[in-house]
């Protein structure tokens, strides 16, 4: 807001403010003189008379003053000039409409959204513009949409498109939009009329770019308000299956994007139709993240978490990957039923794993030969161990496919273990190339101990407290060994070594999968390792570890609104369909070896196969950044940065300021009079 | 008193002044002065239940031997009431309807009305046997003339003399020349005050506890002009005192209501003040009848003015 003076010159008209001080100072002597018995009297009238003006003689004066001062200041041209666009459009002859349809629009305010009151207005203002306009129309969330092909004149189309404009899930592409108009202007001076909340961290920086470019080209943004005050929406950002008690945790991530606290009543849905009532305690403007414990048997699949928020219901969900969670969900494949415990892995296993015989523990284990693994059930089983399995080839496929597919696959070695018929089933999945076993202590001896662990690794890092040190009393006399390899981030780690460098654990991710290979033994035939304290911990870990993040049988991917799904598809000879929530068959299309489709709305999808399982399941969700309807940033006041004299209104103040000279005239006039009526000395 | 007595205007006045005099006493009721003074006396005042210690000279026989009770016979004492005429003819006294003169033509003005007013008390008293008395507390030249209380028709041609002569001027000092009065003032004397007052009460109406404590019968007659009072004037002026003080630029039309209110408010506090010391406040009006004061002043009648 600026203030300005065409004459101020004028101002020096001031000066006649002594004016009214002088007349107040100079007194009127009446001539006639009269004799007056009754003086005594007399006096005291005067005196009382002079307490009443001795309050009122100062306003007077100062009403005499102030309207000489409005008078002058009239004189000297006085212009305020104020931020703000006209409430009058069409001047350049073409006007753009640019509506917001994104999710936060859906906000409720006052009883009708946000894309009611903007989609009102629009059309107000299409019925309002001048016959010779030409009009476009945008409407914009994550994907800016021409309503128009170009600019017409035809008003009553602009408003039948925008009486069917739709609200969505999708995000806000403002910068899409502006695009889009500019494009519609053809490079020529316009007005933009936007329709928006202008709400989120991001949406007007992404378009920055966008407004500077009209705003060169000599074109006018003018944001019409559009916003709930205060704005207020509760929205869940965030949802994820992790490691914890019983089977599992699932941490959700509540924001709470209005000014009061609140608490609300939230529902977790497992994908086998169990819920799960919590409630959320949500300070102002934050967050607060709950922790949902899974049952110890579980269906795996993509569950939701749903939250009660009567402001804006679209973000009130959050879907969320779920692996098969259960007490069976580790395979021991014993490839060496040994004849006393301490020659058997699947004792020393056993053990470790559910050591209460699996019914209270998170994990019990399925026991079975070389050949149980055609039955291999990814759905089933998230973790398999191959513990001395002497010919894994008849397998190899189908391990390969499973650790594709998102499952755990652990190698123990061991004298059955033969590194060839290793490379030759599993080459594509392993760490590196095994090689024979080799002997690294002479018989009788302890053996090689392993090196202090690195404790930054996640599957090690619950042994910070302690029990670090424990596993420099693993020891071992034999080991399997690799080609050389180097670790590689993400992809292969060493996990663990032995003091002479040689690896003791090896891991390698495949997509959602792993491969982990022990170079020892589970048992007591190359090492000490079950009979240290810190192997059934360790043993759980890795387990908690790779079961925890690995999945189902079917591949998981996670998609948002609005935006393209690419699901990198298996070899196979049939196209797969992609379900959406409602259980309708969501468009989708083929590119190369990659399924692609763009999810309208939150919730779970997947691709399915007649008559198979699904193949893969897509947990699709709002963008958080949407569900922050609170606003950061302002088209108009970047506009304004870009263009000062643009959006700014002048106002004369010359007439006002004439009236309230007359009436501060009148007014003294008035009191003036009053105070004649009550006499004067 | 610079006039000297031979002066003939000044004897006109005194024959016009005893004329009107004598003209207004005679249209007033005749009625008298009863002492409140009992004792052995002519006037028959009623009879009393005889109890011992009594004066039996009073007993009267004849209600003995008709009832046989003893009855003490009572009777007034017929005394003279020394009467004084205390006339205030300040500079103030001088305004009014017909504004300041020479010698006030006895006929408009407070000054007349208070000179006439004077006269005509003395006048009547005299003729009802009274000692008769004037003091003069202000008067152009005259800082106090006291004639005391005197019977005999010399001394109220000097007491005319003495009214004719005068003319309003200077200030009264009301405080100490009441309070000089009050001390030679006779005990039990009748006393009229004639003054328009125009002092602040508190510093003279104090004074009148000496009338108070002589057990003077006090009258004040408070003379005020109903035009002046009601600032009936037509435009704006410098009103000033001829008793002196700064003049004051006065719009009469805006100042009436609170002249009125202020009037109110002193009359109140006059009347209060007199009332207080046992005597009778009488607001006098020039435009009143004086035989309506007169009457009102010796015969204990209400006046039956209305005050501003």
């Amino acid at each position: 807001m600026s203030f300005s003076l065409l004459a101020p010159l004028s101002m020096l008209l001031s000066a006649l403010v002594v004016l009214p001080v002088l007349a107040h100072l100079a007194r009127r002597i009446p001539r006639d003189r009269r004799p007056f018995g009754a003086m005594l009297l007399l006096e005291r009238v005067v005196e009382r008379l002079r307490r009443r003006r001795r309050v009122k003689d100062p306003w007077l004066l100062l009403l005499r003053i102030a309207a000489l001062l409005a008078l002058v200041f009239a004189a000297t041209g006085p212009r305020l000039s104020y931020p703000g666009g006209t409430s009058e459009y069409g001047a350049s002859g073409r006007v753009v409409l640019v509506v917001d349809r994104s999710l936060s629009m859906s906000l409720a305010d006052g009883g009708a959204t946000l894309l009611q009151q903007a989609r009102e207005r629009a059309i107000s203002v299409a019925r309002d513009l001048p016959g010779g306009v030409s009009v476009g129309l945008i409407a914009f969330d994550d994907d800016a949409l021409r309503l128009t092909t170009s600019l017409t004149a035809d008003h009553e189309r602009v408003i039948a498109r925008l009486e069917a404009l739709q609200p969505t899930s999708g995000a806000s592409d403002l910068r899409g939009a502006l695009l889009e108009a500019r494009r519609l202007l053809g490079g020529e001076p316009g007005e933009i009329l936007l329709f928006s909340d202008e709400a989120g961290p991001k949406m007007i920086g992404e378009a920055a770019t966008e407004i500077a470019r009209l705003v060169e080209a000599g074109s006018a943004i003018i944001p019409q308000d559009v916003f709930a005050e205060p704005p207020r929406n509760v929205a869940v950002t965030g949802a994820r299956y992790g490691d914890g008690l019983e089977g599992g945790q699932v941490t959700v991530r509540v924001a709470n994007y209005g000014p009061d606290a609140t608490e609300v009543g939230c529902e977790v849905t497992l994908p086998d139709g169990a819920s799960i009532p919590i409630f959320v305690d949500l300070p102002p403007e934050g967050e607060a993240e709950e922790r949902i414990t899974i049952p110890t048997e579980a269906r795996g699949g993509v569950g939701e978490i749903r939250c009660d928020d009567p402001d804006l219901a679209l973000d009130d969900a959050r879907y969320f990957h779920l692996p098969q969670v259960g007490a069976s969900r580790v395979l021991v494949v014993d490839g060496d039923p040994g004849d006393t415990p301490t020659r058997s892995e699947i004792y020393f296993l056993e053990r470790a794993l559910a050591p209460w015989g699996g019914l209270k523990s998170g994990v019990t284990i399925d026991v079975t030969s070389p050949v149980g693994l055609m039955d291999l059930d990814p759905e089933r089983h998230r973790v398999v161990f191959l513990a001395n399995v002497a010919d894994p080839r008849p397998f190899g496929p189908r391990l390969t496919e499973f650790v594709r597919g998102g499952g755990n696959l652990v190698i123990t070695g061991g004298d059955n273990v033969t590194a060839d018929r290793y490379n030759a089933a599993l080459a594509s999945i392993l760490p590196a190339p095994l090689r024979k076993s080799r002997s690294v202590a002479a018989p009788g001896e302890e053996g090689v101990p392993v090196a202090l662990p690195d404790i930054e690794e996640p599957l090690l890092s619950p042994f910070r407290r302690g029990g670090r040190a424990s596993f420099t009393r693993i020891r071992s006399h034999t080991l399997l060994t690799f080609e050389p390899y180097q670790d590689v981030p993400d992809e292969v780690r060493t996990l663990l070594r032995y003091d002479n460098e040689l690896p003791a654990m090896v891991e390698r991710r495949i997509g959602q999968g792993r491969v982990v290979v022990w170079t020892g033994t589970m048992d007591l035939g190359w090492g000490n390792l079950p009979l240290q304290s810190v192997f059934m911990p360790m043993v759980q870990r890795l387990v908690s570890y790779l079961g925890g993040e690995a999945g189902t049988g079917a591949a998981r991917f996670d998609g948002v609104v609005g935006q393209p799904v690419v699901v990198p598809l298996p070899d196979l000879a049939l196209e797969p369909t992609v379900i959406g929530p409602d259980g309708t068959p969501v468009r989708s299309r083929i590119d190369g070896a990659r399924l692609l489709f763009t999810p309208p709305d939150a919730g779970a999808y997947r691709l399915e196969l007649d008559s198979a399982p699904p193949l893969a399941h897509v947990a699709v969700n709002t963008d958080p950044d949407e569900s922050d309807v609170r606003r950061y940033d302002s088209v108009e006041e970047m506009e304004r940065e870009l263009a000062p004299d643009l959006l700014v209104q002048h106002a004369d103040l010359s007439r006002p300021l004439l009236a309230l000279a007359l009436a501060l005239a009148l007014l003294q006039a008035l009191v003036a009079m009053r105070g004649a009526s009550r006499g004067s000395t | 008193m610079d006039q000297p007595i031979w002066d003939a205007v000044v004897l006109s006045r005194v024959r016009h002044l005893h004329l009107k005099a004598r003209y207004l006493a005679s249209a007033i009721l005749q009625g008298e002065h009863r002492s409140r003074r009992v004792g052995q006396a002519v006037e028959f005042a009623g009879y009393q239940e005889y109890l011992p210690g009594m004066d039996l000279r009073g007993l009267d026989w004849r209600v003995y031997g008709r009832s046989d009770r003893y009855v003490i016979k009572r009777f007034e004492t017929e005394t003279e009431l020394p009467c004084t005429v205390v006339l205030d003819l300040s500079g103030d006294m001088g305004t009014g309807a017909s504004g300041r003169v020479a010698l006030p033509d006895l006929e408009r003005g407070k000054a007349s009305y208070a000179i006439v007013l004077a006269a005509t008390l003395l006048y009547f008293l005299h003729r009802h046997g009274e000692p008769v008395g004037l003091e003069l507390v202000a008067g152009e030249g005259v800082t106090h003339s006291s004639l005391p209380p005197r019977s005999g028709r010399n001394h109220l041609q000097l007491l005319f003399l003495q009214l004719a002569s005068v003319r309003p001027g200077g200030v009264a000092d009301l405080g100490p020349s009441l309070a000089r009065v009050g001390q030679r003032t006779r005990r039990r004397s009748w006393v009229g005050v004639i003054t328009d007052g125009m002092e602040e009460p508190v510093r003279w109406l104090p004074a009148l506890g000496a009338f108070a404590r002589r057990g003077t019968d006090l009258r004040l007659f408070h003379l005020y002009d109903r035009s002046e009072w009601a600032m009936s004037f037509s435009a704006p002026a410098l009103f000033y005192s001829p008793e002196g003080g700064e003049p004051l630029a006065v719009d009469p039309h805006g100042a009436a209501a609170a002249f009125a209110e202020v009037a109110r408010e002193y009359v109140d506090e006059v009347r209060g003040g007199v009332v207080r010391f046992g005597g009778r406040y009488l607001p006098v009006p020039t435009d009143l009848p004086m035989e309506q004061v007169i009457r009102s002043a010796v015969l204990d009648r209400p006046l039956g003015v209305e005050l501003p």
